[in-house]
């Protein structure tokens, strides 16, 4: 199985709105980066092949694709996923539910956000805990924020 | 990449004398655009009728004004515009449809006017398999003008869809918007006279390349990304931004009454900002003088031709005095705040309205264009061959007797019968607390726009396209009947009308032919029934790779009046014991009906006889104005019998048993026309009726002697196109 | 002078003129507070949130209004005992600020109105609303009848409420769960719940009785003129129907 991030190459209007309220928040955000993280079976071009022929999450003038090298995040960048099972969408084509949207949030001169402010930004705002949890690459590993019961 | 022919090239450079730069090039090639410049239908768009009474405006500026009635001793009019976004809507569909509601509302806001409904006439492809391309861009396109006009907080009112296989390459997503204004309060899209001096305000998102496409991109340095957003040219729809403009924009409206200022405003369309700063001024005999340097951009280094003609999404211009401007632009700025809402998004002043009739454009002070305003804005016509074609007359065949209980159920899953509420569920019909009948609750969808009134306004739309592919003037004609129709069965009084042009490539002879001809066929009809056109559109090139064009489609809208909305006729039958009357042609043949596809026969299509629609139309509005009539639907798509089926369906989602027994020759025939539950003893001159029947005390149809349970055929009607829209 | 009522418009909000329009009907003291002046909004006695998308729900819906600096403003008053009364997204928006059901921190939500289901679409349906609690148990519905059946338009995309199953016992348990979904004849079945909805559930209410979220719009259906089912001889521009309880609100504000 391999995780691909479908992003936009149209002006992505949440990730603006996104990085404003981070910056309300205290959080020092100068850009946001934003994808659906899918799960395919399959490798190299026949992967991409298919996902492209999936028009229910891509769309050549609007979208790219990238495959990526591992099934959790970036360095940097953190997927937030649904506790619960998506629920299938019986009007569209594809074979698995969306499972993750990525975020990767920069600093001043291109630099991701350190780790704890990446953390602050889920907590404040990307994350709702009731329904969601965090997925962030820690040393090149995959962690899991265990969703919190109610503090 | 330009697509202006040798000839007017030439024309250009003998008019300047030089050849023109690239920006003039681009700026003609936008203004000379078929989108731009109506080049091969003005001829024939000027024979409608625009004029009358109630018209307070007609074609030629943004959007058309109706006068809509008086309350409390001010004068209110409806403002409407029609376009299409059929071409986009195809590429990106739900951007594409977005876009389509975000531009048709900046048309009638620009008026002056508060926004308060829109409607959606569609034609899709076939969709019978749900996986398909072709459903794709059904699901997508209705999930964008949702999007849109839902989170703008426009309630979505009126509307249709048909799916055909002359659709499966070009979508057509047509769109209308209404707006209200206090008559005294309209703002124009030109300036007036003494606006020597004042100031032109560039007010929006940041001009970015979207929205223009090509070669002129060679000079920019971009990333591979952005190279790539350049070949889509993809309006990208800003629902968020919008909302926020549209309501700073109300707070300038309301600011110029209080000081009592006159002002121009007016929607970037096609050709940008040189397209609507050239005519905003030209068309008040003025010219202007624009710095393109100081417009607010998303992307550094982009080329003067880009800014001055690249069609970025949410922007609009004002033209005001420069003691006002300062207000303007604290409003926008700070009041709400736009750089916040989108990326470098402000207004802000770009240039000046000038006396001396040139337009001129600078970029770093350096003139990128020079050219005399009315070369630019002037008309420009194409006097394109066409051939003229008798389309139906000698082909009668009748229909075969049919068994009513095995066809009636097959009519009413029919892909252009069955319930659109799958579809139209994903719209915001109620939004803003104004809606008196929804989308979909009756023939036409009805307001009550002026908060504390009983004014009422209605809306409907209406254009057949399997009368399209077989005569495209009777289509046209149809289209005008249908919507009007639909406004009076909703105790309406139509007050004008509007239209969008759907057709093929006007240099074939053949496919311009069909255009012409529907021309003619609006402009009898509407001066027939004594409507005027009051906005519209054209859409040509309607055509797919391999020639094949679409059904000819003249789809138009009706605005109807209505002085207290008390009087609003309620879905549904409301008693058992009611007399059904048919109101309407008794020429039952069944050319153009979805009966006659079913069975596979022709048929020939009925007459339209003006004398005989006059007379129906006063009929049902006497019984309306009398208070007997008790329900009442058109006859269209499914026939007499689909309509009669309707007013149980809706009887039955009220609660009320009550169903129907009809004797009626063949009941499923779409000679247009009324059905109308009235009182029994109605006291109404029935002269020019057809009684069919009666309600009755139970939830069933007896059509003919054949009995239905009205729940099961309300089954059988409503969940095909759930489906495609679960 | 009357309580005042402010009815906070966030970038984005669309639903404040038939909301504010209908308070003045019911006879309330209302204004629009526009996000420019956010300032002002802590010397109001009442709030109203009303529909939209603020932000256009960016991200989630609700979730960036809920640290809008006017929330700042309402969360001190509900914690004051102020009545709220947030309705589609207001409530969207009063839960992402951690408000209602209230069951955990301050803009720390314990629950979501998630993504509509099955079909994750906007869905624009008549429905009714049914009082899930005793009257009293919140001010706002004090006024209602046991069992008040409230008509009103769903129309939203992401109005499920959803948590985890530990959550849910604590919005049953704790008397949150204010209305739910039936239908016109009060009964109570899959096929009234417009969007999936745990519990059935259409608005919830916190501990202290003060503040309550709904997801469907009363106020779309709260004049005669809105009604399919309205008589002859009805005066077409009174309240009704869905203004029953925004009449309970004004009036929870006089005693």
């Amino acid at each position: 199985m391999r995780a691909v991030a479908i992003g936009l190459k149209i002006p992505d209007n949440t990730a603006f709105t996104a990085a404003v309220a981070l910056r309300r928040l205290g959080i020092a955000v100068e850009r946001v980066e934003r994808s659906e993280i899918w799960f395919f079976e399959g490798e190299g071009n026949a992967l991409i092949e298919r996902v492209k022929a999936d028009e229910t999450i891509f769309n050549p003038n609007k979208h790219y694709v990238t495959v990526l090298d591992e099934t959790f995040p970036r360095s940097g960048e953190v997927w937030i996923e649904p506790l619960e099972p998506r629920h299938p969408d019986p009007s569209t084509g594809s074979l698995e539910g969306r499972r993750a949207t990525a975020w990767r949030l920069f600093g001043p001169n291109e630099a991701t956000l350190a780790r704890e402010s990446l953390a602050a930004a889920v907590e404040r705002l990307l994350c709702n805990p009731a329904v969601e949890r965090a997925v962030y690459n820690k040393h090149g590993k995959l962690e899991r924020d265990i969703p919190r019961a109610s503090e | 990449m330009v697509n202006l022919r040798d000839e007017e090239l030439q024309r250009i450079a003998q008019q300047l004398g030089r050849d023109p730069s690239v920006v003039e090039l681009h700026a003609f090639d936008a203004a000379w655009s078929e989108h731009c410049s109506y080049k091969s239908s003005r001829r024939f768009l000027k024979n409608l009728p625009i004029g009358g009474s109630r018209v307070l405006l007609g074609p030629g500026e943004d959007a058309g004004i109706l006068h809509l009635g008086t309350h409390d001793g001010e004068r209110y009019a409806v403002v409407v515009a029609h376009e299409s976004h059929n071409h986009p809507s195809q590429v990106v569909p739900f951007e594409g449809a977005a876009t389509g509601i975000g531009g048709i509302v900046r048309d009638v806001l620009c008026m002056g006017a508060e926004v308060v409904a829109v409607a959606d006439p569609l034609r899709f492809g076939r969709c019978d398999d749900v996986a398909s391309h072709q459903s794709h861009v059904a699901r997508a396109a209705v999930d964008g003008i949702g999007a849109y006009g839902n989170a703008i907080g426009v309630p979505n009112i009126a509307g249709d869809v048909y799916f055909e296989h002359g659709f499966d390459e070009n979508c057509l997503v047509n769109v209308v918007a209404l707006g209200i204004v206090n008559e005294k309060d309209v703002i124009h899209s030109y300036v007036p006279k003494g606006a020597e001096g004042w100031q032109i305000v560039l007010v929006g998102k940041a001009t970015d390349p979207s929205g223009f496409g090509g070669a002129s991109f060679s000079s920019l340095t971009l990333d591979a990304r952005d190279a790539e957003l350049n070949k889509g040219a993809v309006q990208v729809p800003d629902p968020f931004f919008k909302n926020v403009l549209m309501r700073a924009s109300y707070r300038v409206f309301a600011l110029l009454r209080e000081r009592g200022i006159a002002a121009a405003f007016k929607d970037l369309g096609a050709g940008g900002i040189v397209g609507c700063s050239a005519e905003m001024t030209a068309h008040g005999g003025y010219g202007a003088q624009i710095e393109l340097s100081t417009v607010n951009v998303a992307v550094e280094g982009m080329p003067p031709e880009v800014i001055a003609v690249g069609e970025t999404q949410e922007r609009m211009m004002w033209a005001a005095p420069p003691e006002f401007v300062p207000d303007l632009l604290r409003i926008y700025n700070e009041e709400f705040g736009l750089s916040e809402v989108a990326y470098n998004a402000r207004a802000g002043v770009i240039g000046e309205v000038t006396a001396e009739r040139r337009y001129v454009l600078r970029y770093r002070e350096h003139v990128v264009m020079d050219v005399e305003s009315e070369f630019l804005t002037g008309t420009i016509n194409d006097e394109l061959p066409y051939t003229e074609k008798i389309y139906h007359g000698a082909s009668a065949q009748e229909l075969p007797a049919v068994d009513i209980e095995g066809i009636f159920p097959r009519v009413l899953a029919h892909r252009d019968v069955c319930s659109r509420e799958p579809l139209y569920r994903r719209y915001d019909s109620v939004v803003r607390g104004r809606t008196v009948l929804a989308r979909g609750a009756a023939d036409a969808g009805v307001l009550a726009p002026v908060p504390g009134s009983r004014l009422g306004v209605a809306l409907a739309v209406a254009g057949n396209p399997r009368y399209g592919r077989i005569d495209p003037a009777y289509a046209a004609e149809q289209a005008v009947l249908e919507a009007m129709r639909r406004v009076v069965a909703v105790g309406a009084h139509p007050i004008g009308l509007t239209d969008c042009l759907n057709f093929g490539n006007p240099r074939k002879a053949e496919q311009y032919g069909e255009f012409v001809a529907a021309i003619e066929a609006l402009a009898r009809a509407a001066t027939e029934l004594d409507l005027p056109f009051v906005s519209g559109n054209v859409s040509l090139y309607n055509e797919a790779a391999s020639g094949r064009a679409i059904p000819p489609s003249a789809i138009v809208a009706c605005i109807g009046s209505i002085d207290d909305i008390a009087k609003v006729i309620t879905p549904g039958f409301k008693a058992a014991g009611s007399a059904l009357l048919w109101v309407g042609s008794r020429e039952l043949v069944g050319g153009g009906s979805v009966l006659a596809e079913l069975l596979g026969v022709k048929g020939t299509l009925p007459h339209i006889e003006y004398d005989a629609e006059r007379a129906a139309l006063a009929i049902v509005r006497d019984a309306i104005a009398r208070g007997v009539m008790r329900s009442c639907r058109v006859v269209a798509d499914g026939g007499m019998l689909t309509a009669v089926a309707r007013l149980a369906f809706d009887a039955l989602l009220a609660g009320r048993k009550i169903g129907a027994e009809i004797d009626f020759g063949n009941p499923l025939c779409e000679t247009g026309g009324f059905v109308c539950e009235v009182t029994g003893d109605s006291g109404m001159d029935v002269t020019g009726t057809l009684q069919i029947g009666a309600t009755i005390d139970a939830s069933e149809l007896v059509v003919n002697g054949t009995r239905f349970d009205v729940e099961r055929l309300y089954e059988t009607w409503s969940r095909p196109l759930a489906q495609l829209y679960p | 002078m009357s309580a005042r009522i402010a009815v906070p418009v966030f970038p984005g909000t669309n639903s404040e003129d038939e909301t504010l329009r209908l308070l003045r009907d019911c006879g309330g003291n209302a204004e629009l507070v526009h996000w420019s002046q956010a300032s002002s909004l802590a010397r109001y006695d009442a709030y109203v949130l009303p529909g939209g998308f603020a932000y256009e729900d960016r991200i989630r819906a609700g979730a960036i209004a809920a640290h809008d600096r006017m929330m700042d403003s309402v969360i001190e008053a509900a914690g004051n005992g102020k009545l709220v009364f947030g309705v589609c997204n207001g409530a969207q928006i009063l839960l992402e600020a951690g408000l209602v059901p209230g069951t955990g921190s301050i803009r720390r939500p314990t629950a979501a109105f998630s993504r509509n289901a099955p079909a994750p679409h906007f869905v624009c349906r008549h429905v009714c609303l049914k009082l899930a609690i005793e009257p009293a148990r919140c001010a706002i519905t004090a006024s209602l009848p046991r069992d008040a059946i409230v008509p009103a338009w769903a129309a939203h995309a992401e109005g499920r409420l959803a948590a985890t199953p530990e959550h849910l016992r604590e919005i049953v348990a704790g008397g949150h769960l204010a209305f739910v979904y039936a239908d016109s004849s009060g009964a109570v079945d899959e096929a009234a719940i417009p969007n999936g909805s745990a519990l059935g559930c259409a608005g919830l209410v916190n501990r202290e009785g003060n503040v309550l979220a709904i997801m469907p719009h009363p106020e779309r259906d709260a004049w005669n003129f809105n009604h399919l089912d309205r008589r002859e001889g009805d005066d077409v521009l009174a309240t009704s129907g869905g203004a029953a309880l925004f009449r309970s609100f004004v009036q929870a504000l006089m005693s």
